[in-house]
């Protein structure tokens, strides 16, 4: 460039100029227009044309802004913009289905939606302010919005104790904790492991054919049409044990094994040989081996299969194992073996210890043995040789590798420990943190959940992992509480709100300790929070019920509500045991406010009777709900024999207040003045009729066949 | 060779932020499974996300708690007692007997009871046992499972969509 035109615009150099500044004005106006056309912005003017046209619309629009609204909880991680787009979320008029979302008012729920934010329930992206990036799985954001179905997920993982209003995964823990998954997996918040039969003498029990079968599929009640139908079973019952993918090869090294498991030689019990030659020849045997088994209501714990109008169903409890089929599992002299006295063979398990005599031990074995049968239950196992050294070394080695061990203990076998993957923070994975292997399901956590639990193998072909059998809802309500596993929480103030299970422990003390034990009292009736969910909670029987009414129903058990059909059974229980439970149960489980010798029934005057007859029958009108002589609802208990069963001050108490004693119960709380109180208490007070003992074979199959399996 | 620079400058800062403007290049899948936010429509459809919300949900538990065993024909232990009672309660899905009921008659009935409304005494008040929030949570889910359904008085809902 000559020196003259140095500092000279030339002509060029002025274009270059022109045509640079106005790139870079374009340029900036590509923010502004991106900014007006954003998504959110949209909403946000729809929302006031929304509005406009609503009768309320002042109220509407008062908090309006055109900018970006966010609930902001520095201390919870919260930035969520969610009330950006969802505006009218706290317009108590916009409750109705009919408004458009995302204008629709938030249901009314315990938390308030202002303090908590929303992604704490909902998870998906708080800071997002576009659809997509908010709701669903983008590269960057992993966590997709939580569907309304598995909501209760969020409950769960602050609320550690089980709450009323979630029953979904209040359910899925359950079945987490019933199925034993904590077995193999860490879980948070579980139940003490339920372990599997411990199976160190199980050579003395069954056969090497049933293994086999048993192994290959652990399902033995068929519908109908031949299928292995689990499912649509009223109670929703299934057997615990999954079906591992075994080969045939491993069937036989694995019966082998355990076929070979006799470390505790059994000490059969021998039935007096004159009951036996008396009771063999008689053509009733089997009948009235039906009728014992029925009356001890062994079908309070164990389910069987009936049939009626071609639907298997199965009727009965779920504690213990469902017994169809039992008589072609077990051999003769394990089962009396067993049933007098469950302890010889496994040292924790929860059958009660009945008092037998040898002649009901006989028939009811006899029954077992010949009626609960199925002929062709093995007729598909092949013919097993002899074990062979090398087979059973295999079956040890596979015993470990498959993970039987986790659940069953052996003697002498150590099982490997942290068999699973640790699930304590699985729902707060992110997509990329799981392996979908060649499953074609939308890469997100919750179908990989639900993936995993349906077919184990379908995301990760050497899983060990084996084959669960679900319905829709037990399965929803797994992934729920597998959801609601997220770990501990990486901010303090967090970890501040979660609210932690409470660790129920009751430990029965003196005599009764022995007989609490024998006839495992816990696995049905719960006190002071630990113990089964069956039977009524005893925590506070001492001050509800009187102690010779007690001692009168530990020999002869007679339900109270006729529309049961799960009872307690008869255990044949010695005068003196019924004499320690009684005493126990009176004296050292009270209701403290409770004095059982705070009324005394003497002062009830025949006017008060009267009086109570009166309103309980005319202006209560209890009898919509109680029975009393023939006549009466079966919600409430019968109340033929309160004046034998309850005490008066409990009465009292009850009708002043019934969830105060027990908190759940559904018998509302009443307007009763004191004056009524005395006089319904007088009046029931006088009610003294004992139920007769059921013992026809009728009676007892009419209540059978009568009923469903409800409780 | 100032002058090149100068006008480079400009032109890459251009390339650059047309780039920006662009979507981003990956599309965001949705989640088929469960029907989620997919259209619009399905915003607009209770049904498709879940059945019942959060208050009728608990409407309904609270039912299977207290009221079914007079208010329903099977309840979870078996019979009810509906049949046992005079006059006989309605089923609590029953349109024609329920939509007509205002929700204040509803609220009262539950939280005073039969009597205090003129009606069967057989019906126990649950004013102290159950909190105005959860009766009302049971009106919601009565009038969420009415067949035929219930309307709500008052004029129809707006037509107005979001977009």
């Amino acid at each position: 460039m000559p020196a003259e035109d140095m500092g000279k615009l030339t002509y060029r150099m002025r274009l270059t100029f022109a045509v640079a500044t106005v790139i870079c004005v374009l340029m900036l106006a590509i923010s502004p227009v991106k900014d007006f056309r954003a998504e959110w912005k949209k909403y946000k003017r729809s929302f006031v044309r929304f509005a406009q046209g609503r009768p309320d619309t002042k109220k509407l629009l008062a908090d309006y802004s055109p900018n970006i609204d966010q609930v902001w909880i520095p201390g919870m991680n919260v930035v969520d913009r969610c009330t950006t787009c969802h505006q009218g979320m706290t317009q108590l008029s916009l409750a109705d289905t009919s408004v458009p979302q995302p204008f629709r008012a938030h249901p009314p729920i315990p938390h308030n939606v202002r303090e908590w934010g929303c992604t704490i329930c909902h998870r998906g992206q708080g800071p997002a302010t576009e659809i997509a990036e908010a709701h669903e799985t983008t590269l960057a954001w992993e966590q997709p919005i939580l569907p309304a179905h598995f909501l209760q997920a969020s409950c769960g993982s602050c609320h550690h104790a089980d709450l009323n209003e979630t029953p979904q995964v209040t359910r899925g823990r359950e079945l987490l904790s019933r199925l034993n998954c904590q077995a193999c997996h860490k879980l948070n918040d579980l139940e003490r492991p339920m372990l599997g039969p411990e199976l160190s003498s199980v050579g003395y029990k069954v056969s090497r054919e049933w293994i086999y079968k048993w192994l290959k599929e652990p399902r033995t009640v068929l519908d109908k049409d031949g299928n292995v139908t689990v499912n649509g079973y009223e109670n929703g019952d299934e057997s615990r044990m999954p079906k591992f993918r075994l080969k045939d090869e491993e069937i036989v090294a694995l019966t082998a094994f355990l076929s070979a498991q006799k470390a505790k030689p059994l000490e059969s019990y021998k039935i007096n040989p004159a009951v036996v030659a008396a009771w063999s020849k008689k053509p009733d045997l089997l009948p009235q081996g039906e009728l014992r088994f029925r009356q001890m209501m062994c079908s309070t714990c164990h389910p069987l299969a009936v049939t009626r109008a071609g639907e298997t169903k199965l009727i009965g409890g779920d504690i213990g194992p469902e017994l169809t089929k039992v008589g072609s599992k077990v051999n003769e002299p394990w089962l009396v073996t067993w049933l007098r006295n469950p302890q010889v063979y496994l040292a924790h398990n929860n059958m009660p210890r009945y008092g037998w005599t040898d002649e009901d031990l006989y028939k009811v074995s006899q029954y077992v043995m010949n009626q609960l049968t199925d002929s062709d239950l093995l007729s598909t196992v092949p013919k097993l040789e002899a074990a062979t050294q090398d087979e059973i070394k295999n079956g040890k080695r596979l015993f470990l590798e498959k993970g039987c061990a986790s659940c069953h203990s052996i003697a002498g076998v150590t099982p490997q420990k942290d068999f699973g993957p640790d699930l304590t923070a699985l729902g707060a994975k992110n997509a990329s943190e799981l392996e979908f292997g060649k499953a074609k399901i939308t890469h997100n956590l919750l179908s990989y959940i639900q993936a995993k639990l349906q077919d184990p193998v379908s995301v990760n072909p050497v899983s060990r992992m084996p084959q669960y059998t679900w319905n829709p809802a037990d399965l929803d309500a797994v992934t729920t509480a597998l959801l609601s596993q997220t770990g501990p929480k990486a901010t303090s103030a967090l970890q501040h709100l979660t609210v932690p299970k409470v660790e129920a422990s009751y430990r029965a003390v003196g005599d009764f300790a022995e007989v609490y034990e024998r006839y495992k009292c816990y696995a049905c009736h719960r006190f002071n929070g630990y113990g089964g969910t069956l039977a009524p909670d005893l925590s506070f029987e001492g001050s509800r019920a009187q102690k010779k009414w007690i001692a009168e129903f530990l020999k002869n058990p007679q339900t109270i509500r006729p529309t049961l059909i799960l009872r307690m059974p008869q255990f044949n229980m010695t005068d003196k045991e019924v004499n320690t439970v009684a005493e126990y149960l009176a004296l050292a489980v009270q209701k403290p406010e409770v004095n059982p010798q705070s009324v005394d029934a003497r002062q009830f005057t025949p006017a008060l009777v009267s009086m109570g007859k009166q309103l309980y029958e005319v202006k209560y009108q209890c009898q919509s709900c109680h029975t009393i002589g023939g006549t009466g609802g079966y919600v409430g208990p019968n109340l033929n024999n309160a004046g034998n069963w309850l005490t008066p001050s409990w009465t009292e108490a009850w009708l002043r207040n019934p969830q105060s004693l027990q908190p759940d119960t559904i018998e509302p709380r009443r307007n009763f003045t004191e004056d009524e109180i005395r006089a319904l208490t007088a009046y029931l007070m006088t009610l003294k009729a004992a139920i007769k003992p059921q013992t026809s074979t009728s009676a007892a199959n009419a209540r059978l066949a009568g009923q469903g399996a409800g409780r | 060779m100032k002058s090149r620079i100068l006008l480079a400058a400009p032109l890459l800062f251009a390339a650059f932020g047309l780039s920006a403007c662009k979507k981003s290049a990956e599309p965001v899948k949705p989640v088929e499974a469960f029907g989620a936010y997919d259209t619009e429509a399905d915003w607009n459809d209770s049904t498709k996300l879940v059945n019942l919300g959060y208050q009728e949900a608990q409407g309904k538990r609270i039912f299977y708690q207290y009221c079914v065993w007079c208010h329903a024909d099977a309840t979870p232990a078996g019979p009810s007692n509906r049949s046992n009672l005079t006059p006989v309660p309605p089923l609590l899905n029953d349109g024609d007997k329920l939509n007509g009921e205002s929700d204040e008659f509803m609220r009262n009935i539950i939280t005073l009871g039969g009597s205090a409304l003129g009606k069967s005494a057989m019906m126990p008040p649950y004013g102290k046992t159950l909190s105005a929030g959860e009766i009302q949570a049971v009106i919601a889910f009565t009038r969420a499972i009415a067949q035929p359904p219930y309307q709500k008085p008052g004029r129809p809902g707006s037509q107005y969509t979001a977009k």
